[in-house]
Order: structure tokens, then sequence, then C-alpha cells
């Protein structure tokens, strides 16, 4: 399942079949073709960002106090997340410990900038958002990877991290919950993935940027929290997926002050400061009503549910996700590579998803699908693919004929 | 956190050296234009991701700024960045190879923390011990003394980073010479205007393609309030 054979794909596609991120970015470019395109891709929020954030941004351009800020943030708004951190997530932190970054994802740049030196390994658990690939190895560093499965809910094995650890290791990356699983690390494991850290002295990331939609009663729970990795944590959030505000382009980090320093050095020599508006957008999300969160989590919930059925009647399997906005499905039972299914539903049915080699290459036989539409599209994105994989299940019809 | 406020490994060598964090402290006003430009854009409830190369009015903005140089320049060629900082640096970053020089004949200082990053290393004056690999040219620096440095260019195939952001561009641009244009980067920055709301742009060359995935890689796309409110100076 890891090969492409089909001649169709075209070369955009095919070209960049092997790097996860590009690929992605080129089905992306590729949907644009069709109009009535229906996008369970990117996992940027469709809904609408809370209007009492618009209003504070409003207030701020308005009242000019838009002057750029320290490049580690304003003071207000990392006393807020120090704020935010001790009580939801039971870090010891204050505001020298937090740096707002442009994104999560900058935020994993700069920490790997600030971490690793060429040879360093990190662990990172596989499926894994690629764009660690970029941030990893534009510090000279070395992902080593460490499977998760289906049957155990891609949930981390502590004996399967223990076991990947080499001299060169310095560092293990944690997503929970997980992109592109919906796998959560549950506290047990962090705990005992937390004891493993301590005991070969080694570095923990933890990209909780999906903490607040976990489903079906499964908890978050913050590896920083635990007795001994306060000095060995780095915890990376953002308020994109939060509250919906992907443009924004704020995140945060917590770790300890040295490191934060350090952080943000890298910082100002490659992007500079968050910009202003979007820390004013940041404050007025922390600070005011999380109502919004509550609604947007209600309506997940009833698109995960409608997803998991629409692809049941399919024929198609995954892990029940227990958070972020993805169903990590297994296609196996089609018969056809990933990349070629997504490109024949993005041809032919019009639906934009991306196969799971967008997110590793060993996982062809898997489709990510996001749930970032309205119950009624994601309905009609069901109703389109439905066909195509019936089609093309294996013995139908050969692919391009 | 208490204690050792450290982590328990030391941080990557490359952090020592990083220059000092020179903090920003003007407040210009921001012009009716832009402010209104942002409002649209938040009414319109732009506050989700762009595209990746940036919002099109802008780069068709920055082309057609381009042009007046008597440069060929197309909104395909321009990414819009986050300031003038991150263009700087994504070019450094992906132009470059560790040990690699940038040869700078003027003011380092914008330069400087990039190189150090990228394990790069800036020359004053050409000399036999570093091959250039890169020119860094500004504006402010004196046509004496660039003219003969972009004869240098072309014989040796050196890419050029011609830094708008640093000093007023009057008639000159580097891609003039059709020759170079090619290896020739631009970059510009809104933030004279309005420095918080971080706008910048890095335009053409043949690695414009690979120059805006990396930047895609780094921050994903650029403040999508932002980049509306820099359509506000454009229409001025």
């Amino acid at each position: 399942m890891n090969t492409l054979t089909n001649p169709n794909i075209p070369e955009v596609v095919s070209a960049v079949a092997s790097d996860g991120t590009q690929l992605r970015y080129a089905l992306m470019e590729l949907s644009a073709q069709y109009k009535d395109a229906i996008a369970l891709g990117r996992g940027d929020p469709d809904l609408p960002t809370p209007t009492h954030i618009i209003d504070v941004v409003k207030g701020a351009i308005e009242q000019q106090r838009t002057a750029p800020t320290p490049v580690a943030g304003m003071p207000e708004l990392r006393q807020a997340l120090a704020e935010k951190f001790r009580r939801e997530n039971r870090l010891p932190v204050e505001e020298e410990n937090i740096i707002l970054t442009t994104g999560g994802q900058e935020g994993l740049f700069l920490l790997m900038q600030t971490l690793l030196d060429p040879g360093d390994e990190v662990l990172v658990p596989d499926p894994r958002y690629t764009s660690y690939d970029e941030a990893i190895t534009s510090a000279g560093g070395r992902m080593v990877m460490i499977p998760t499965d289906h049957e155990d809910a891609f949930n981390l094995r502590p004996e399967a991290v223990e076991a990947a650890i080499t001299p060169r290791t310095k560092a293990i990356l944690i997503v929970t919950p997980s992109n592109p699983t919906g796998g959560i690390v549950t506290e047990e494991r962090l705990r005992q993935i937390a004891e493993i850290a301590i005991k070969h002295n080694l570095i923990v990331i933890s990209d909780e940027i999906y903490e607040k939609f976990v489903y079906d009663g499964w908890k978050h729970f913050s590896i920083g929290s635990l007795p001994g990795m306060e000095e060995r944590t780095i915890t990376l959030n953002g308020f994109s997926k939060t509250y919906a505000m992907t443009g924004f382009r704020c995140g945060f980090a917590a770790a300890p002050r040295n490191f934060i320093q350090a952080m943000a050095k890298v910082k100002a020599v490659t992007t500079g400061p968050v910009a202003t508006i979007s820390q004013w957008a940041g404050l007025a999300a922390l600070t005011g009503t999380q109502e919004p969160i509550r609604e947007f989590l209600r309506i997940y919930s009833e698109r995960r549910k409608v997803m998991m059925n629409g692809l049941l009647d399919m024929g198609l399997s995954f892990s029940e996700p227990r958070g972020a906005f993805f169903l990590w499905t297994n296609s196996s039972s089609v018969g056809i590579h990933a990349t070629e299914l997504s490109y024949l539903l993005l041809k032919e049915a019009q639906v934009l998803i991306f196969p799971g080699t967008g997110f590793g290459e060993n996982w062809g036989g898997y489709l990510r699908i996001s749930i970032l539409q309205t119950t009624d599209l994601l309905k009609e994105a069901l109703e389109r693919m439905k066909p195509v994989v019936e089609r093309y299940r294996a013995g139908n019809l050969i692919p391009g004929q | 956190m208490s204690g050792p406020q450290t982590l328990t490994r030391p941080l990557a060598t490359r952090i020592a050296g990083l220059p000092e964090i020179l903090e920003r402290t003007d407040t210009p006003m921001i012009p009716e234009a832009v402010i209104d430009a942002a409002l649209e854009a938040l009414k319109a409830g732009r506050t989700h991701y762009t595209d990746r190369p940036g919002i099109l009015g802008l780069r068709k903005w920055v082309s057609e700024h381009l042009q007046q140089f008597n440069i060929a320049s197309k909104p395909d060629d321009v990414t819009i960045t986050c300031g003038a900082t991150e263009a700087r640096f994504v070019i450094i970053k992906r132009l470059l190879s560790k040990d690699d020089t940038i040869l700078c004949p003027g003011d380092p200082t914008l330069i400087e923390g990039a190189a150090h990053l990228t394990d790069t290393k800036i020359i004053h004056d050409l000399d036999q011990q570093h091959r250039v690999k890169l020119l860094y040219i500004t504006p402010r620096d004196a046509p004496d003394i660039v003219e003969p440095l972009l004869a240098q260019a072309e014989q040796q195939g050196w890419w050029i980073l011609w830094d708008m952001s640093s000093g007023q561009a009057k008639q000159f641009h580097p891609s003039q010479k059709a020759v170079l244009a090619p290896r020739v980067v631009s970059v510009g920055s809104f933030s004279d205007v309005m420095p918080g709301w971080r706008v910048g742009w890095m335009a053409g060359s043949e690695m414009a393609d690979k120059l805006r995935a990396y930047k895609q890689s780094l921050t994903i796309c650029t403040t999508s309030i932002s980049q509306w409110a820099g359509i506000g100076i454009a229409e001025t």
C-alpha cells in the first residue's frame, strides 16, 4: 500500500507524494479547481471567531493600540496565560515562563532551534503532523518514530518510547489529543512516560493544541504538571483551534525561564513579535466568556457522530477519535493507495480528504478526514464519497479505467 | 517553576552568540485607511488562515510597486511574510548552507541574527578566504560600491538579497539587469506605517516557490487581518 501505481494521478500530486506537507498543499491547490468541492482536509475550524474576541480587536484598532510589543509577548497576556496554565493544566508557571508565538507551528520551530544540536534525536509518534519534520530537521535534529496503532486507539506506549531511546535522544514529542489520529495519551501512560523521561534525563515537548476538544468523557492531562517534570517540559498550545481564530497566528508555549528567554532571542531574528492585534485577540479569548468553546465542542461532537456513522456505512473502519477534529480512517479495504483514493475522491466526488501518507510514509492505507464543515455538508460529502469508494473497492474497478 | 531555572540539558549551541533583543518602541499613528480596511476585514469574518502566499490584493500591490522600477514582477512571485524579519530569515536559511558567506557592504545589523542562527558568515569586504554565496544590499548602500559588486555577482552566480525595507529605493533595482533577475530576491515591509501588524513581503527569483514553502513551514501564513489592513496602504 506504500507505492503509487496509478499513472492518472497528476504530476503536481505524485511529484510531492513523499513529502507529507507538500502533498497536503498540492491537494488543497488542486481542489481549488473544483468549484463545488467540500473541504475535509485542512484543520481550519469553519466556525466563526467568537464575537467578544472580534469586539476587543475592533476596539484596539480603533484606539490605535497596535504598537509593537516585546518579542516574548505583551505582559498582560503572558500573565493571563500563566494563570490559565496554573488553573487548567496545573503547571507551576509565571509570566516569565511564557512566550507568544506566531502560531503553534512557529512555536515548534523556535523550540527545536533552541533545544537541538545537529544529530540530536527526537522521539516522534507515528503517524504525525509532518510539519514537525521541518522544525526538527532544520535544527539538525533527527526524528525517531514511535509506532502507535489502531488497536491501542493511537495511545502512546511507554515501552515503545523507552525502546527507542539512544545516547543521542534529547526529547520526546507528545501530541495529545493527536493530529492526525484523534487519539489521546492517557494520564496513566503520561505518568509512565514521565518516569522514563526523568530516568533517561530527557526533555518532553507536549503539544496540547487540541486540549479543549476531547469526547466521550475522556480527559486531557498535561504531563508538565507531574512531579519532576516542570524543569524538563515545554508545553505548546495556541488560540487558533480552540477559539476558531487560525488567521490571527497566535500560539504560546510554557517552559523554564531561561529556555523562554532563549526562544525569544530566536524569535527576534526569525519573525519578531506576534502581531499586536492578535495578542489582543488572545487576551480577549482567555479572559472573556468560555461559552463558545462549550458550544464548539457540542457541535464537533455531533459532527463526529455523523462522520463515524457515514464511514461505517461505507464499510470503512477507524479508531473512535477521543479528541481533535479528525477521523483517522482505515481505507485499506478499498484496495488502492490512499493518495490515489484521495485524488479519486477529489476528482469524482469533489471531496477533499488528505491521504495518510500526508502524515507519515507508512500510512498508505489511511485517510485523515476532518469534521470542520456543517453537518449538512458532512452528510453531502458522505453521500458523494460512498459511490466512489464502492466503485473502486477491491475487485470492482481498476483506477483509471 | 522553582529550583534551577533550566532544562536539565544545555541549550542548543547556536543560542550562544545570538544578538540581544532590540525591542521596537515606535508608535506611529496608523492611517485611517489601514484602520478602515482592518475593521472591514473583521466585519467580514476574515479571521481564518489565508492562502499560503498571502492575499492576492496585497501581492498585486507589491508586484505593481516593483514594476515601478521597470522590472518584471507578478503576484505569483510574491509571498507576504510576518514582517521583513521573517523574509530575511527565510531567504538566508533557504538559500544558504552552513559556513556559506554573505557579503554585506553596509550595515549588517538586520541580518546578523539570521546569519548566526544559520551558521553562515557575514563579511564586509571581499577577501580570498571566503567564497561569497549571497550579496546583501539595501538602498542605503552607495551606488559606486554596489555596482561593481553586482558585476561580481553576475560573474560568480551569487544570490542577491535587495532589502527595500532599509531605506527608500528611488529608481535603482538590481533586477533591472535581466541576467541577475533570477537570482534577486526583493524584501519589503509595511512596518514604517504599521509596525505592530507584522506585514512584510519577499518577491522574485527562481527560488520563489521554495522560499514560499519554507515560509509556510515556519508560520503557515501571515496574520489575516494584518494583510487586509495592508490593503489600506495599497489603496492610499
